[in-house]
């Protein structure tokens, strides 16, 4: 099996990053983990320390999801992973199914491989406003790049080692997931997705509220349209 | 002539000493951060300067007449446009500034965080190959 890094930014996640971790190691035995604590106020950080399941990165002070989990794609990329997964600390994203994630990265039909819940057999049913919200997003940004991605905002993600090198480079502050997906278009990478069953939040709050909604359509929608014109730094990678 | 030039530009000796106040009390606190190291010189440069116009304009208000006719300016308040625009871009320059510092700021808290790591596993005595 390739060399799989498993991701998990945490921000204050006491009451759920252990059991995270161990579902982790139960559902995929022979990955590493490795916890970014994005300058926690709780316990999380020694809670992962005296586990010792997980590596432990501890940031100087809060980044943001952003700043985060670009932290773990460059431990990835420095410690030669072959795949990184990102996944929640907060146990929404389902540990059983990041084998099948990393099962399409292996057998070579995608750069990137998305855990939607939109896909036809997942039964998440998000309030109103927010399907409205994440619509219009995803057809914004089909706009841009040719379509075929349901869950643009969906975090729960497994990219091989070209993916995990542009990341590295660049990754957007707030707000990342429908952004990466447009750099990781630009430079020429395969994203596909594929339906996962999401578990309900065990615990902790989501990042982002409800009165941030309209912010963050504005806030993405132009991200993306200015990302599409951006310039990059080449990376190189080998094929 | 002289006095003349004070009354197009339509400052009144108090409107002079009042400017003239601004501009010594700005200049002195512009110092005093410099002193205090609160304020790089680089940047204080450019306040004095500012300051020092006030200054100028406080003492001899026709300079701001002469100035206009230098430029070309037909009314004055083209002139003040032109202040205004000058500070505008000057808050633009700061932003650019502000950001280029706080990207730094975000690639310094990981590489901590990433050599923090490597150095605790160095000290466990896990040597890596990293690159």
């Amino acid at each position: 099996m390739a060399r799989t890094l498993v991701i998990i930014p945490a921000y204050n996640e006491e009451a759920t990053i252990v059991s995270v971790i161990e579902n982790i190691h139960a559902s995929v035995p022979d990955c590493d983990i490795v916890v970014v604590d994005d300058g926690s106020r709780d316990d999380t950080a020694s809670l992962v320390c005296q586990h010792g399941g997980a590596e432990l990165l501890s940031l100087p002070f809060n980044l943001g999801i952003g700043g985060g989990m670009q932290t773990g794609y460059k431990y990835a990329l420095r410690n030669g992973y072959d795949v990184a997964i990102q996944c929640d600390a907060d146990g929404q994203h389902p540990a059983e199914e990041i084998p099948r994630l990393v099962a399409r990265i292996e057998d070579g039909s995608a750069d990137v491989v998305i855990g939607s819940r939109y896909v036809a057999d997942s039964d998440y049913h998000p309030s109103f406003l927010r399907r409205v919200g994440k619509s219009i997003l995803s057809r914004w940004i089909d706009l841009f790049i040719g379509g075929g991605i349901t869950d643009t905002t969906s975090g729960f993600r497994a990219m091989n080692r070209q993916a995990i090198t542009i990341v590295a480079r660049n990754y957007p502050e707030d707000y990342p997931e429908p952004e990466v997906l447009v750099i990781l278009h630009k430079h020429g990478l395969k994203v596909i997705e594929i339906p996962v069953q999401m578990h309900p939040r065990q615990g902790g709050v989501t990042s982002i509220r409800p009165h941030g909604a309209a912010y963050y359509m504005i806030k993405v929608g132009l991200a993306i349209v200015i990302d599409i014109f951006r310039r990059y730094a080449p990376v190189g990678v080998k094929q | 002539m002289e006095e003349r030039g004070a009354e197009v530009v339509g400052f009144y000796l108090s409107h002079r000493i009042g400017l003239l106040c601004i501009s010594l009390v700005f200049m002195g606190v512009v110092l005093e951060l410099v002193r205090r190291s609160h304020l790089k010189e680089r940047y204080a440069l450019l306040w004095l300067g500012a300051a020092l116009g006030g200054l100028i304009v406080g003492v001899f208000p026709q300079a701001v007449v002469w100035f206009s006719n230098v430029f070309g300016f037909q009314y004055l308040t083209v002139f003040y446009i032109t202040s205004f625009l000058f500070l505008l871009l000057l808050v633009l320059v700061f932003t650019v500034v502000i950001s280029k510092l706080s990207e730094r700021n975000r690639d310094l808290a990981q590489e901590v965080a990433l050599l923090s790591h490597r150095l605790s596993r160095l000290e466990e005595g896990h040597v890596r190959d990293d690159p």
